[in-house]
C-alpha cells in the first residue's frame, strides 16, 4: 500500500513538474513576442526601445500622405500627438486620410518604421482607444 | 406567410427536440422499442427544422426582403448562388445553419446507428439537448425570421464583396460540418459515462463520425487558408489570426482524438484519453462559436457582435463543459485501466503525442486569451502574433515528427525492437540528410529552424516510401490511410519551410507601357481597361511578364468598386506553377500617372493545400473503409 502511494506521489509530483516547466516556457515565449499597442500620445508620454516591434493605432492625418514611388510617408494621429510613419508597399484599400489605421513596426529616430500597415475591413472601425473621445 | 411557417416550423422543432431530451432521459429501461420511438421523433424535429431552413434558401433565393436578415445580407442583382450563400454570411444565419448542420449529424446518427446499440438513445438525447439550447440562442437573440414591417425595402444592402466568392461560400458550411461533427463522438462519450457500464465499447461506433468530421474541419481550414491567400492580398496562407487559431484548435484536438480512439477502439487503453478529448474537441468547437460571435476579440472574420449573444453562449457553453467533466471525474475510477501501456509500443507513441498535441493547444488557447488578461491587468493593449506561434510550434511540431517516425514499424501493445527496421531507418536518415545538406549548399540556407523541417519532413516522407516498399515486395502489411495521411504531413512541413525561406516579394512603380525587371523576370505594364460589371466597376491592369526560361504570360489584377456598399477590393492575379505562384496586387495610382504593383514569389504554396487535401483524402476513404462499423 504504501509503495503504491509513494509511487502515485511521484508521479503527481513529476506531472506537475513537467506541465509547470512547459507553462513557464511558452509563458516565456510569450512575453518575448507581444505586440504592445500604442496610440500616438503614449509612444510620446511613455520612453519606448527602438529594437521593439510595436503596433500604433489612430487616425491617417488630413493632407499629411506624402508618395514617392513606392514609399509612403504619413502622419498617424490620436488628435492630441502625431507620430510619422514610413512604409514601402501597397497600402490597403481602405486606407485613406482621416480614416483608421493600424501600423504594425518599429519605432526608429522618432518616426516609425511600418512593416505592415492594416485598414480594418470594416468601414465603420475606430481603432478601441480612440471611441471615448469622438 | 411563409416567414412565419419557417419561424413556426423552428419553433415547433426545439419543442420536439426538448421532448425527444426528456423522453431519453425519462425511460432509462433501455429497451429497443423506446430507442426506436426516441429516434422517430428526433428524426420528425429534425424534418421540421430542415423544411424551415428549407424554406429560408427559398425566400432568400426570391429575394424575400421583408426578412430583415436577407435585406442586410442579400441583393436582387446577386447570381443566385450567392443569394444562397449570403444566409451564411453573417452571424443570425451562419448560426442557423450551424444548428442545421448539428441535427444533421444526429439525424444520420439515429437512421444509421442500430436501435439494439444501448447507449443510442440517451446520445439522441444530448444531441437533442444541444440542439435545443443553440435554437433557444438563435430564436431569443439572434433571431433570422425577424421581419421589416409594415413595408419591405426595395433592394437589399448586399453581401460583402470579398465574401462573394466560390470558395468563401464552401468554406463555411465545410468547417460546421466539422465543428458539428464531433457532436457524436460528445454525446456518446456523456451517454457512456452516465451509464456507467465499461464494457460497452462506444469507441468502435463513433470512429466513422469522427473521422468523417475530422475530413470536413481539414477541408474547411485549407479552403479558408486558401480564400485568405487570393482574397486578401497579402500573399500568406496563415496569419495566426484569433478566429483561424480558433479553428485549428479543434483540428489540433480532433487529430489527437482520432488516434487515440484508434487506439482505445483496438484494446481497452487510452480510454479515459480518449473520453477527455472528445469532451476537449466538442468544447473547442463551441469555443470557437463563441470567440467568432461575441466580440471578445479584434478580428477581420470576426462578425459584428453584441454582448448579449456572447454571455448566453458562454454561460451554455461552460455549462455543458462544466457538466460534462464533472460527470467525466466521477466516472474517472470505474474507466482507470489496470493494464499499463508497454513502453515503445504504438500506443506508448501515440500517448507521447497525444502529450504534443495537448501543448499545441493549450498554448494556442494562451495566445488567444493572453491579450486579454494583460489588457485587464494592466490596461495596455497587445496582440500575440506569428513569432510565438513559431517559437512554440516549430519544434513542437519536429518533436512529434520524430516520435512519429520511430513509430512506424510499432506494434499494438508489444514492446518493438527498433533493430527490426534498423536498415530503413537508417537509410531514411541517411537520404534526409543528403538531400537536405545538398539544399542548404546549393541554396546557401542558414536558418537552422528551415534546414532541420526540411530534415524532419523528408525524413517522415522517406520512411513511407520505405513501408510502401516493403508492403510491395515482401507484401508486409501497412495501414495505407495511415501511410498517405502522414505523408501529407511530411509534404506539409517540408512546403512550409520552403515557403518561408525561398518566397520574396517587392513593391514596384512603373507606368503604362513601362517595365521593370524582379529577379530575371521582366514585367511590362501592358494595358489599363475600366469594365462595367452588373455589380461593380473594375480596373483591370494587363502586365506580361517574361519568365527567364523564355515563357511569356499575361496577369490581370483588378481593383474593384461595388455599387451598393461603395467598398473597394483588390483583385490579386496569380499565375501559378508547381514551383511557385507568381502573384501580383494592383497598389494606388500616384499623382504622376504611375501604379504601384506588388511582385510576389510565393514558393510551393500549392503544396500546402495538397498537403491538406491528401491529409482529408486519407481520411475519407478510412471512413469509407470503416462503414458498417457504427454499432
Amino acid at each position: 500500500m504504501k509503495a503504491i502511494r509513494k509511487k502515485r506521489l511521484t508521479t503527481v509530483l513529476f506531472l506537475l513538474l513537467t506541465s509547470g516547466l512547459g507553462t513557464i516556457l511558452i509563458i516565456k515565449a510569450l512575453d518575448s513576442n507581444l505586440d504592445f499597442f500604442f496610440t500616438p500620445s503614449e509612444i510620446f508620454a511613455e520612453d519606448l526601445p527602438e529594437n521593439k516591434r510595436i503596433k500604433v493605432g489612430g487616425m491617417v492625418l488630413e493632407d499629411s500622405v506624402v508618395r514617392d514611388g513606392t514609399n509612403i510617408v504619413f502622419q498617424i494621429t490620436d488628435y492630441e500627438e502625431s507620430i510619422e510613419v514610413e512604409f514601402n508597399g501597397i497600402v490597403p484599400d481602405l486606407f485613406k486620410e482621416g480614416s483608421g489605421v493600424v501600423v504594425l513596426g518599429y519605432l526608429f529616430e522618432g518616426s516609425i518604421k511600418a512593416e505592415k500597415v492594416l485598414a480594418k475591413h470594416d468601414e465603420n472601425y475606430m481603432p478601441p482607444s480612440l471611441d471615448i473621445e469622438k | 406567410m411563409l416567414i412565419q411557417i419557417a419561424h413556426f416550423l423552428a419553433i415547433l422543432s426545439t419543442g420536439l427536440f426538448l421532448t425527444t431530451f426528456v423522453f431519453s432521459f425519462l425511460f432509462t429501461k433501455r429497451d429497443k422499442n423506446i430507442t426506436r420511438l426516441i429516434s422517430r421523433i428526433y428524426s420528425h424535429a429534425f424534418l421540421m427544422l430542415t423544411s424551415s431552413f428549407f424554406i429560408y434558401i427559398w425566400l432568400a433565393l426570391n429575394d424575400n426582403f421583408s426578412v430583415l436578415y436577407i435585406a442586410q445580407h442579400s441583393n436582387s442583382q446577386l447570381p443566385s448562388f450567392y443569394k444562397i450563400t449570403s444566409i451564411w454570411s453573417a452571424h443570425e444565419g451562419s448560426m442557423y445553419l450551424w444548428i442545421v448542420f448539428l441535427c444533421l449529424w444526429g439525424f444520420l446518427y439515429s437512421s444509421y446507428s442500430p436501435n439494439d446499440n444501448i447507449l443510442k438513445a440517451r446520445t439522441i438525447g444530448v444531441i437533442s439537448l444541444i440542439a435545443v439550447g443553440f435554437l433557444s440562442f438563435l430564436l431569443l437573440t439572434s433571431n433570422p425570421f425577424e421581419t421589416i414591417l409594415p413595408i419591405a425595402p426595395m433592394d437589399g444592402a448586399d453581401i460583402n464583396p470579398v465574401l462573394q466568392d466560390p470558395a468563401l461560400a464552401i468554406h463555411p458550411p465545410m468547417l460546421y460540418l466539422g465543428y458539428v461533427g464531433f457532436v457524436i463522438a460528445f454525446a456518446n462519450a456523456i451517454s457512456f459515462l452516465i451509464n456507467g457500464d465499461k464494457s460497452i465499447r462506444w469507441e468502435e461506433s463513433v470512429r466513422i463520425w469522427s473521422i468523417s468530421a475530422w475530413v470536413f474541419l481539414t477541408v474547411g481550414i485549407a479552403l479558408g487558408s486558401w480564400w485568405a491567400y487570393y482574397e486578401l492580398g497579402w500573399g500568406g496562407y496563415w496569419f495566426w489570426d484569433p478566429v483561424e487559431n480558433v479553428a485549428l484548435m479543434p483540428w489540433l484536438a480532433a487529430t489527437a482524438f482520432i488516434h487515440s480512439l484508434s487506439v482505445s477502439s483496438k484494446s481497452q487503453l487510452l480510454r479515459i484519453w480518449t473520453i477527455l478529448l472528445s469532451i476537449i474537441v466538442f468544447s473547442l468547437s463551441l469555443f470557437g462559436a463563441f470567440i467568432v460571435r461575441s466580440g471578445i476579440i479584434d478580428s477581420v472574420h470576426s462578425f459584428a457582435n453584441d454582448p448579449e449573444r456572447g454571455l448566453y453562449l458562454l454561460s451554455f457553453t461552460g455549462i455543458l463543459v462544466f457538466s460534462s467533466l464533472i460527470l467525466f471525474s466521477y466516472r474517472l475510477p470505474l474507466l482507470a485501466s489496470k493494464k499499463l501501456i508497454t513502453s515503445f509500443s504504438k500506443e506508448s507513441f501515440i500517448s507521447i503525442n497525444n502529450i504534443i498535441f495537448g501543448t499545441l493547444i493549450f498554448s494556442t488557447m494562451l495566445g488567444i486569451l493572453y491579450p486579454l488578461i494583460y489588457e485587464y491587468l494592466y490596461l495596455q493593449k497587445i496582440s500575440v502574433g506569428a513569432p510565438y506561434y513559431n517559437a512554440i510550434f516549430v519544434p513542437a511540431t519536429i518533436l512529434a515528427c520524430i516520435f512519429l517516425f520511430f513509430s512506424i514499424d510499432s506494434k499494438w501493445q508489444r514492446t518493438y525492437r527498433i533493430i527490426n527496421s534498423y536498415t530503413s531507418m537508417l537509410f531514411s536518415g541517411i537520404f534526409s540528410l543528403a538531400i537536405t545538406i545538398s539544399v542548404m549548399l546549393y541554396f546557401v540556407i542558414s536558418d537552422l529552424w528551415i534546414l532541420v523541417s526540411l530534415f524532419t519532413g523528408l525524413l517522415i516522407i522517406i520512411r513511407y516510401l520505405f513501408v510502401i516498399f516493403e508492403f510491395l515486395i515482401n507484401k508486409k502489411y501497412s495501414n495505407p490511410y495511415s501511410i498517405a495521411a502522414h505523408i501529407g504531413l511530411g509534404l506539409l512541413i517540408i512546403s512550409i519551410s520552403l515557403n518561408s525561406q525561398f518566397s520574396s516579394e517587392r513593391a514596384i512603380n512603373i507606368k503604362i507601357n513601362g517595365d521593370d525587371i524582379y529577379k530575371d523576370y521582366r514585367i511590362k505594364f501592358d494595358n489599363l481597361e475600366l469594365i462595367k460589371m452588373s455589380n461593380h466597376d473594375s480596373v483591370m491592369a494587363s502586365f506580361i511578364i517574361d519568365s527567364p526560361s523564355g515563357k511569356t504570360f499575361v496577369l490581370n489584377p483588378e481593383k474593384r468598386k461595388y455599387f451598393t456598399r461603395g467598398q473597394i477590393t483588390t483583385e490579386t492575379a496569380i499565375h501559378a506553377t508547381p514551383l511557385k505562384d507568381i502573384y501580383v496586387t494592383l497598389g494606388d495610382q500616384l499623382d504622376d500617372g504611375s501604379w504601384i504593383v506588388n511582385i510576389q514569389f510565393n514558393y510551393f504554396i500549392r503544396w500546402i493545400w495538397i498537403s491538406a487535401l491528401l491529409m482529408a483524402i486519407s481520411g475519407s476513404f478510412l471512413a469509407f473503409s470503416l462503414r458498417g462499423t457504427s454499432r
